[in-house]
C-alpha cells in the first residue's frame, strides 16, 4: 500500500510534467498564443486601471469606453481559450487513456489509507471498486485526482504556465464576481 | 530576483536608483516593501503550500482525523497568513482587494497538499502497525527517532 501511494505522487508528478511539456510544445511557444496572452494581459490591466479612476463615475463617455474594452477582452479571451482548446482536447484524450490504464492496474486495489471517513457524496469516488465498508481506504482515482490538484498547478506556477491573476480577476472565478482590486 | 525601482529626486535633475532585496529576503522580514502586488500574492501562494505540507505533516504525526482536522486545517492556515499580512508584514489589506483575496490565494492547492500529506503518514501508520514495528515517514528528514516513539506499538490485531 506505501509503495502504491509513492507511485501514485509519482505518477502525478510525471503526468502534470508531461501534459505541460506538451502543452508547452502545442500551445506555450506558438506566437499567436503569446500575442494573445500579451494582449489579454494589457487590456486586463488597462481596464483595471481605467475602472479604478472612473469605476464609480457617471460619465457615459467612460462606461461607454469601460464596456468596449470589456468587449475587447471577452473577445481575445475566448480568441485565447479556442488556441487553447485544440491541443486540450488531445492532451485529454491521452491522459484519459492513460487514466484508464491506470485505472485497471490499481483496480481494486487499496492504495492509502484517509485520516478521516469522507462525506458520503466523495464516498464513490474515494472507495470506487473497492470491496467492504471501511471507507478509510483509498482507492486510485481519489488519490490520483488529489495528487494532481496540488502538484499540476504548483508546476504550472514554477514554469510561469500560470494564467495571470488580473486576467483571471477580470473575467471573474468561482468565488464569484471580479472584485474591485489593486486599488 | 532582484527587483530595481527608479525614481527621482524632488529636484528631478538626478536619476536615483536602488536594488530591493530579493523576494524571499523581504518575505521573512517585517515591513517590506512590496511596489510589486504580484510578488506579495506569490509570496502568499507558496507560503500558503509549505503550511499545507507542514500542518499535513504534523496531523499526520499526531495523528489528528476526521472532520476536526479539516477545520482546524482551515483555521490555522488563513489565521497564520492573516497574522503574517496584517502582524508582521503590515499591508494594506485593501490594496489587494480586502483580506478574503489574500486569504484564498492558493488555498485549495494547499488544501490539496494538506489532503495528501496526512494520507501518506495514515496509510504509513496502519501499515506500522501491521507490521508492529514504526519506520518514521520523515525518515530522510533526520528528525530524532524519540520523537516517534509514542506511535511505536506491538499490536498486529489491526
Amino acid at each position: 500500500m506505501w509503495a502504491d501511494t509513492l507511485l501514485i505522487l509519482f505518477i502525478s508528478v510525471c503526468t502534470a510534467l508531461l501534459g505541460e511539456g506538451l502543452t508547452w510544445l502545442m500551445v506555450y511557444r506558438t506566437e499567436k498564443y503569446q500575442k494573445l496572452k500579451a494582449e489579454v494581459e494589457r487590456q486586463s490591466k488597462r481596464l483595471e486601471k481605467r475602472k479604478e479612476a472612473h469605476g464609480d463615475s457617471l460619465d457615459k463617455q467612460h462606461k461607454k469606453k469601460i464596456e468596449r474594452e470589456e468587449e475587447e477582452l471577452k473577445n481575445n479571451n475566448r480568441d485565447l481559450s479556442l488556441v487553447k482548446m485544440k491541443s486540450m482536447f488531445a492532451i485529454g484524450f491521452a491522459f484519459t487513456a492513460l487514466l484508464s490504464m491506470f485505472n485497471n492496474i490499481f483496480d481494486g486495489r487499496v492504495v492509502a489509507r484517509l485520516p478521516f471517513v469522507p462525506i458520503s457524496w466523495i464516498q464513490g469516488l474515494s472507495h470506487r471498486n473497492l470491496s467492504g465498508d471501511d471507507y478509510t481506504e483509498c482507492s486510485f482515482i481519489f488519490l490520483y485526482i488529489l495528487c494532481t490538484m496540488s502538484i499540476r498547478q504548483n508546476i504550472q506556477k514554477m514554469l510561469g504556465f500560470a494564467p495571470s491573476r488580473t486576467a483571471s480577476k477580470q473575467s471573474g472565478s468561482i468565488f464569484g464576481p471580479p472584485p474591485q482590486q489593486f486599488k | 530576483m532582484t527587483s530595481r525601482i527608479k525614481g527621482f529626486e524632488k529636484n528631478g535633475s538626478t536619476v536615483k536608483s536602488h536594488a530591493l532585496e530579493s523576494i524571499w529576503t523581504r518575505a521573512f522580514a517585517s515591513n517590506s516593501e512590496w511596489p510589486d502586488k504580484e510578488e506579495f500574492l506569490d509570496v502568499i501562494y507558496w507560503f500558503r503550500q509549505a503550511l499545507g505540507i507542514i500542518i499535513g505533516l504534523v496531523w499526520g504525526l499526531i495523528p489528528l482525523k476526521g472532520f476536526v482536522a479539516l477545520l482546524l486545517f482551515v483555521l490555522v492556515n488563513a489565521g497564520l497568513i492573516y497574522l503574517y499580512f496584517t502582524n508582521f508584514q503590515h499591508v494594506d489589506e485593501e490594496e489587494y482587494g480586502g483580506a478574503w483575496e489574500l486569504t484564498k490565494e492558493g488555498f485549495m492547492t494547499s488544501f490539496a497538499g494538506f489532503l495528501d500529506i496526512p494520507e501518506m503518514s495514515s496509510t504509513h501508520l496502519s501499515l506500522c502497525n501491521r507490521l508492529g514495528t514504526f519506520q518514521p515517514l520523515v525518515y530522510s528528514m533526520n528528525i530524532p527517532n524519540y520523537f516517534f516513539s509514542a506511535y511505536s506499538t506491538t499490536d498486529t490485531t489491526l
